[in-house]
């Protein structure tokens, strides 16, 4: 075997125990499902800013408005739905918050009304949470929707979140819900 | 945040609460059908390349490749960032390294240690996807190749230094074809994306020879390979088709005759440079750790502590939104301070380790060129083959032992 | 075969050139009439908020609103089959130009140029060299620019509010002028509409006249220290012959604050049982531009909080920063709206437990609302953005009620926030409330409010002492007590602190050793503060009486008799002065001769 085809053999030897060294150290770091693969909205931490509607990277934003209904105050004048100088309480254009009008309002009993989302009209832009946080029960939330999420290696949103709400977290941990009162 | 200013209504008419319904994420198991289907492909290339000679079935797992890495799995998680996931783990305790991104990084370096660049072949999305646009080749010189094959190293020490100070993943902000993919993502990136699809229609491969910063690992890594793809002298008759047919330029021509200058001219070049490796190191080292402080910006505490700065030496101007979030979640200053002094500490650390790496670079290629070898056959450069198998196509000699055999 | 090929891939290559133009058409279309960043829909609920129970407006905005919903949703589902049969000509196209190209492998020259290679080597040595030094150079330049450049870069601008444009969206206007006007207002640039359509007349009169570049921002003056750089304000002037007088307008409701001016604007504010009101006057003819009521705000109170006939429900004065102007009232309720009469936000920040009456004004720092917050519920000092309303920060504490208001003053270099209250006069940084120091040194109800020049602080009570603090250290230059004011404030120049009592005592202290350097009895008690401008103090007498003085050494100049009764602090601009009097609002300037 001539000096440089045993050079080569020696590299090779050296290359692939470099490879596998690190690959081993790595592999007593890698975790099964526990690995933090999913993007997640911390809802406490979040400040409503708007940029999870502008700053997803698809098209329609995986970011949706969830309703936790054991939280909310189910009031008449519900914070989330009307616009802040609100003359008339029905379910006129003029008078929602919404811009896709993705709240519906249904009439429970007195003086009780049912406030529910459509996910496929929603665009996570945080309006009606902005308005539920300040003056109701902040049973409105962004959370991400994983069946929509892409779970790209970094979240864009999760770059320009001025309150840092955006994390990686488990399998089981996917979905953070304000369910609690 | 949640304060509770109304009462929780008492329903007498029986309403019963409805249950929150959320998206389900794709079954874990996908996970392990990427990896199974990795090491299936680079086998089914393998065996393509060495036993067969055969281009087509190369083409069919780029096929194969676009379809599920691309567009099915949308082109992430990747082996090219998965570089950065790897950094991440070796320098945050905190990170949950997922073992099938692990298997992403380490399995097709150790192919290349093995077999040479098969993950190239057709199995990385973003290298099918150029390779099934390619038409026409018109290659550039090798001097302005080997200018550009610097690009990679450049870009694989930032994004090293962005993962490991936690600060972003580069790669990912800056991947062209993902948004091709995915079909939506940054309109610069997909223009970006698109523009260097049309331009691999006449250049082979530009994403991967002068981009791809995983690429200049395999490259090391396979310039090492226990196997290499060969060209048997016996058969050959020196119709050069395959060195006009290779994309990236991979194949090197017999090169026996002398030069003009004289062997000591050669010597002296060579010890200089030997020399000045450590030096270009150094540079390197003190050009990009010098700006360790300016780069820190990236770090989004650290641009936060900026823009708090700012602000403070113009109170007239409009308070940006993170500061004003910042303020509004009670943020304290000096948490804020020591944190901004923790990452610009780490960014002096990988930043001249970054500007090291780059420097260590341009010297060694530099050496590299300066070491004359000469040779009788033809040979490929295992380093820079990305097993495309166009010339296994072009040769004659090829389709003639195909005849005969059949 | 080949033919058909070729004109596959042509025919595929024209027709995705067409789908990306339209997609790219239809992408920005989507854009513009997508109900989430649609300012006409913005203002179009706001005309309609406008307009009352105007039914067919409100069914038009109805309509329209779903229209574009729908265009919006329809445009998104178009987008997405684009996109797929977009990519689906794209595989056509590959395989087809593949397809051409595999029948023209042409077999080149056997006799190809020698590679050289030892040149290759040498060449690409030089490249790589080439390239690398220029890079190199290249991070240096940008570094050195950077250095040089830094000041420039961080400095931004305020944004500034955009002008009003005519809008021919009227009452009463058919479904097709609506989206003609919609259509409109795609091309131009406009922001929100104003209410009172009358204003867009008066606007093109006196636009000609120069914008006053001397603001008082808010109670007494820029950071409420009382001092004000106008020239040429008169020492006289009569309300009967109008002799110096520019107008005289009334006032919709009645309110104790003082005017505030900033641009062309006066703002006040005023209140009664019935409602709690922001005017905006217009500096040169006196004409009230604009009102917004507060009203509609969750958590205001259904019944007025009982509060002293001597304070009322408008007792503090409004602060503005040339963008935004917040107004507070007695019930809590704090409003904000923009220099076109827009109201931005309004919240209330809990009902104030004050046996007179809440009374402490309002200031800005850049984009920071101050209130201090000081009532027998509990003491806090709260900064909300004037943006949003949103708190950036608060601090509570154990003092006592108090109706003083803050200033900011340069202390040790710095803007401080000067808080006085009972029993503390405080200092802090603005920008988060940190405490920079703590005098416990008054007692009593402190109606009076805080005055700083030269880097110290005064600060006095009835009943208690008048004092002077080192504002960069907190430690006590003087005490005295020859006279304290009840509820006018404190003003204070390099070498003399004004004061007016509520028994008609008026003095000036020497700013260096509170020594009395001059005193006067007038008789006429005082609740307006002295404010100084022109080398001239003025102050008004609860009777109407005016008294002005020297400023350096405290003689009274001229003195008469107004006819209105005055509680509210005058306010300056250039060449002029505001005055609030408890029946109407007047503006003193030099007649043309």
């Amino acid at each position: 075997m001539d000096r440089r085809d045993f050079l080569q053999k020696c590299g090779t030897l050296l290359v692939a125990g470099v490879g596998l060294a690190t690959g081993g150290v790595l592999a007593t770091r890698a975790k099964g499902k526990e690995s933090d693969t999913f993007w997640q909205i911390d809802p406490y931490a979040c400040t409503q800013c708007g940029r999870c509607e502008t700053e997803c990277v698809l098209p329609v934003s995986a970011v949706k408005c969830f309703h936790a209904n054991r939280v909310c105050g189910y009031c008449d004048l519900c914070g989330g739905y009307y616009r802040p100088s609100v003359k008339d309480l029905n379910t006129a254009a003029e008078n929602q918050l919404c811009p896709t009008g993705a709240i519906t309002r249904e009439f429970v009993e007195e003086p009780y009304f049912e406030y529910t989302i459509d996910e496929n009209l929603c665009t996570g832009c945080g309006k009606c949470v902005k308005g539920c946080t300040s003056f109701g029960n902040g049973s409105l939330f962004l959370q991400i929707q994983q069946d929509l999420c892409q779970n790209c290696n970094e979240c864009k949103i999760s770059r320009v979140c001025p309150s840092n709400a955006i994390k990686r977290v488990s399998y089981e941990e996917a979905y953070q819900l304000k369910d609690h009162a | 945040m949640c304060v509770a200013r109304f009462p929780k209504p008492d329903f007498t008419s029986g309403y019963q609460y409805p249950d929150i319904e959320h998206g389900v994420p794709l079954e874990w198991l996908w996970n392990v059908v990427d990896i199974v289907l990795l090491i299936a492909m680079m086998g089914v290339v393998v065996w393509a390349a060495y036993k067969r000679r055969s281009r087509s079935v190369i083409l069919g797992v780029s096929v194969v490749s676009v379809a599920y890495f691309g567009f099915f799995r949308s082109g992430c998680v990747c082996s090219v960032g998965s570089i950065q996931n790897v950094v991440l783990a070796l320098t945050d305790s905190s990170y949950h390294l997922p073992w099938y991104v692990l298997c992403l990084f380490i399995i097709p370096l150790l192919a290349a240690v093995l077999f040479g660049r098969v993950f190239c072949a057709g199995v990385c999305p973003l290298g099918a996807l150029q390779e099934l646009v390619n038409v026409k080749n018109f290659r550039l010189t090798r001097a302005v190749s080997a200018a550009l094959s610097v690009i990679p190293w450049i870009y694989l020490a930032f994004a090293i230094l962005y993962a490991a100070t936690r600060s972003q993943f580069l790669i990912c902000r800056f991947d062209p074809f993902v948004g091709i993919f995915r079909l939506g993502g940054d309109l610069g990136m997909i223009i970006f994306g698109v523009s260097l699809l049309l331009l691999s229609v006449f250049v082979g491969r530009p994403f991967c020879q002068f981009l791809c910063p995983y690429g200049a690992l395999l490259s090391v890594f396979s310039s090492f390979s226990w196997k290499k793809l060969t060209i048997t002298s016996k058969t050959c008759i020196n119709c050069a088709l395959c060195i006009k047919s290779c994309p990236v330029d991979a194949i090197h021509s017999p090169q026996t005759s002398k030069t003009k200058e004289s062997r000591s001219a050669g010597v002296r070049r060579v010890i200089l440079f030997a020399i000045l490796l450590p030096v270009f190191t150094l540079c390197g080292a003190l050009l990009v750790g010098g700006q360790s402080d300016a780069l820190s910006s990236a770090h989004k505490s650290v641009y936060l502590y900026h823009l708090i700065q700012e602000q403070q030496a113009n109170p007239e101007m409009e308070m940006p939104l993170e500061v004003e979030t910042f303020h509004a979640l009670g943020g304290d200053i000096a948490a804020l301070q020591a944190e901004v002094a923790e990452v610009q500490h780490q960014y002096a650390i990988y930043a001249y380790l970054a500007g090291a790496l780059i420097g260590f670079v341009i010297g060694l290629k530099l050496l590299r060129l300066s070491v004359k070898r000469s040779r009788k056959t033809y040979e490929i450069d295992t380093a820079r083959c990305t097993m495309c198998g166009r010339c296994f196509s072009y040769c004659p000699q090829n389709t003639v032992k195909k005849d005969e055999k059949a | 075969m080949r033919k058909l090929n070729r004109n596959i891939a042509i025919v595929t290559s024209i027709f995705m050139l067409v789908m990306v133009v339209m997609l790219g058409v239809s992408y920005y279309q989507m854009q513009q009439v997508s109900p989430l960043q649609s300012e006409v829909m913005q203002t179009l609920k706001e005309l309609n908020e406008a307009n009352g129970e105007n039914e067919s407006l409100q069914q038009q905005v109805r309509q329209l609103d779903l229209l574009s919903r729908k265009a919006y949703f329809v445009k998104e589902g178009q987008l997405k089959v684009g996109l797929f049969i977009l990519l689906a000509m794209a595989g056509v196209l590959v395989v087809s130009l593949n397809l051409y190209y595999k029948g023209t492998k042409t077999l080149p020259d056997k006799e190809l140029d020698p590679v050289d290679e030892w040149m290759n080597k040498s060449r690409s040595r030089k490249y790589i060299t080439w390239a690398s030094a220029g890079a190199a150079a290249a991070v240096l330049a940008l570094v050195a620019l950077q250095h040089v450049d830094v000041g420039n870069l961080l400095k931004k601008n305020p944004v500034e509010s955009v002008a009003v444009s005519q809008q021919p969206t009227e009452q009463g206007a058919t479904g097709d002028s609506l989206l003609i006007a919609v259509a409109d207002t795609l091309k131009t640039d406009s922001t929100a509409l104003v209410a009172a359509a009358d204003s867009v007349e008066a606007k093109e009169e006196v636009d000609s006249l120069p914008i006053p570049k001397i603001t008082s921002n808010a109670f007494r003056g820029n950071n409420s220290l009382g001092i004000s750089s106008a020239r040429g304000i008169p020492t006289t002037w009569d309300l009967k012959s109008k002799k110096n007088i520019l107008w005289q307008s009334k006032i919709p409701k009645h309110g104790y604050n003082s005017p505030v001016i900033n641009g062309r604007n006066v703002f006040l504010t005023g209140a009664d049982q019935q409602a709690r009101e922001l005017y905006c006057f217009d500096v040169y003819t006196g004409e009230l531009k604009w009102k917004v009521v507060a009203d509609k705000i969750p958590g205001s109170p259904s019944t007025m909080p009982k509060v002293n006939a001597d304070t009322g429900l408008a007792a503090s004065s409004v602060a503005t920063n040339g963008r935004q102007v917040c107004a507070i009232f007695a019930t809590g309720d704090v409003i904000c709206a923009d220099m076109e009469g827009k109201r931005l936000w309004a919240k209330n920040i809990g009902l104030p437990d004050n046996h007179y009456g809440y009374a402490s004004s309002l200031l800005m720092f850049g984009n920071e609302l101050i209130i201090q917050y000081q009532n027998n519920s509990g003491a806090k000092i709260l900064a909300l953005s004037t943006a949003n309303g949103n708190q950036i920060w608060s601090k509570s504490g154990n003092d006592k009620i108090a109706w003083s208001s803050p200033i900011i003053a340069s202390l040790g270099g710095k803007s401080a926030l000067v808080v006085m209250g009972n029993p503390a006069i405080a200092a802090y940084n603005p920008n988060n409330g940190a405490e920079l120091w703590r005098v416990e040194c008054l007692s009593g109800e402190v109606g009076s409010s805080p005055a700083a020049a030269d880097g110290v602080v005064y600060g006095a009570s009835e009943y208690s002492k008048c004092i002077a603090i080192n504002g960069a250290t907190g430690e006590t230059l003087w005490e005295a007590s020859d006279y304290l004011p009840e509820c006018s404030s404190l003003c204070a120049t390099k070498s003399l602190v004004f004061c007016a009592t509520s028994y008609g005592m008026v003095c000036a202290y020497d700013a260096k050793t509170g020594a009395v350097v001059k005193e006067h009895d007038l008789t006429t008690p005082f609740y307006s503060s002295p404010v100084v401008a022109d080398g001239k103090v003025y102050l008004f007498s609860n009777t109407g009486k005016v008294y002005i003085f020297s400023s350096s050494n405290f003689n009274l100049i001229k003195s008469f008799e107004t006819g209105e009764k005055t509680f509210a602090t005058p306010a300056f601009t250039d060449g002029m002065m505001i005055v609030r009097s408890d029946n109407s609002l007047y503006c003193v300037k030099k007649d043309e001769n």
